[in-house]
């Protein structure tokens, strides 16, 4: 009796994982329909590997390529920007003189989770993944703001909780909620892999990987303080 | 024949002119993607980094009084290695990894048509 209690409890289990996985691999391939359909796909790709070769490459883009998209974000903010999409960066992207004109499309209803399923489904085999745990870190902050230029070109959250640091690159303020741990340290490591062709400095060979973990590990602790009760 | 010869010489000057002029907006590329981000897309020192929190001032290409006082390896070392390297602010990145010999000797000619200036010589 209990072989069959037991035989059927894996039976039971085994099937609601299949339909989860199916379900999900059904609504990634109905995200990327939306994703088509609604024209995502003229301001982002979504197939690697990297294209850019040149300047001129990288300045065709309208927005940044999502090939990698599963690696680099969290499931969780990723819904919700899709839902409301505050800007990222502070400038329009590829542009030093034109504002960010918040005008990112937003979705709604079923097709949040759909793309978000879809978005999440594209990753890279270049991400290893539980090498970053996000945490206050002396010496990623040493490194992030005064051994190297990180917050010349960076937002941030400073000293009594002011935004601080420069408007070329995507704000990194609460980027511990945006971004994957391990992806910041594999961008680090291997930036031509995902960004051939861009405006922040290769570090590789400046930087050793320890302190790129410390710095890794210093930008994923950027998260909202928690309200004291 | 003397016609042909003409062409042929005609033709060869006019691909050099080409090149020299594409090896120029390549330099002139290469500093606005890179270097406007701080010194600002006419070399002012003035790009949108430069907030008011922004720790340092950027320098002035087209000063060419202060541009003078550096010489074309003082540049590149800067470029090169980053602003400690000459004791200046870390927030001047060290390009070496980044830039190849090609790209950093195009930035320099381009940093003295800024300045419209000769530096430092020797």
């Amino acid at each position: 009796m209990r072989h069959l209690i037991l035989a059927t409890l894996s039976t039971v289990a085994l099937f609601a994982a299949t339909t989860m996985a199916t379900m999900g691999a059904a609504n990634a391939s109905a995200g990327g329909d939306v994703f088509a359909a609604k024209g995502c796909a003229d301001c982002h790709y979504t197939q690697g590997p990297a294209r850019e070769k040149t300047i001129d490459d990288q300045l065709a883009k309208k927005g940044p390529e999502l090939w990698y998209a599963g690696s680099k974000f969290q499931k969780d903010w990723l819904g919700k920007w899709l839902t409301d999409p505050k800007p990222i960066r502070p400038m329009k992207f590829g542009s030093l003189t034109v504002e960010n004109p918040a005008d990112h499309p937003k979705l709604s209803g079923g097709d949040v989770a759909a793309v978000t399923d879809f978005l999440m489904g594209l990753t890279s085999a270049d991400v290893a993944a539980g090498k970053v745990k996000p945490k206050k870190n002396p010496k990623g902050r040493q490194i992030f703001s005064k051994k190297m230029p990180c917050s010349g070109c960076h937002q941030y959250v400073g000293r009594k909780k002011k935004i601080m640091g420069g408007r070329s690159g995507p704000s990194l303020v609460e980027a511990g909620v945006r971004l994957n741990p391990d992806w910041i340290l594999a961008y680090l490591q291997k930036p031509k892999v995902f960004k051939p062709v861009k405006m922040m400095p290769v570090f590789v060979g400046l930087l050793s990987d320890k302190d790129m973990l410390n710095v890794s590990r210093y930008v994923a602790n950027f998260k909202p303080k928690k309200k004291k009760k | 024949m003397r016609h042909l010869f003409l062409i042929a010489v005609a033709i060869i000057l006019a691909s050099q002119l080409t090149i020299a002029s594409a090896k120029a907006s390549g330099a002139e590329q290469v500093y606005k993607f890179y270097c406007a981000q701080c010194h600002g897309l006419t070399g002012k020192g003035d790009g949108p980094n430069v907030t008011k929190d922004f720790p340092v001032s950027p320098r002035n290409f087209t000063n060419a009084a202060e541009m003078n006082k550096l010489s074309d390896a003082d540049m590149r070392n800067v470029i090169m290695d980053g602003g400690p390297s000459a004791s200046k602010s870390p927030m001047m990145p060290p390009w070496g990894k980044t830039l190849t010999d090609a790209e950093v000797n195009g930035l320099i000619k381009h940093l003295r048509t800024l300045c419209q200036c000769k530096g430092k010589q020797g």
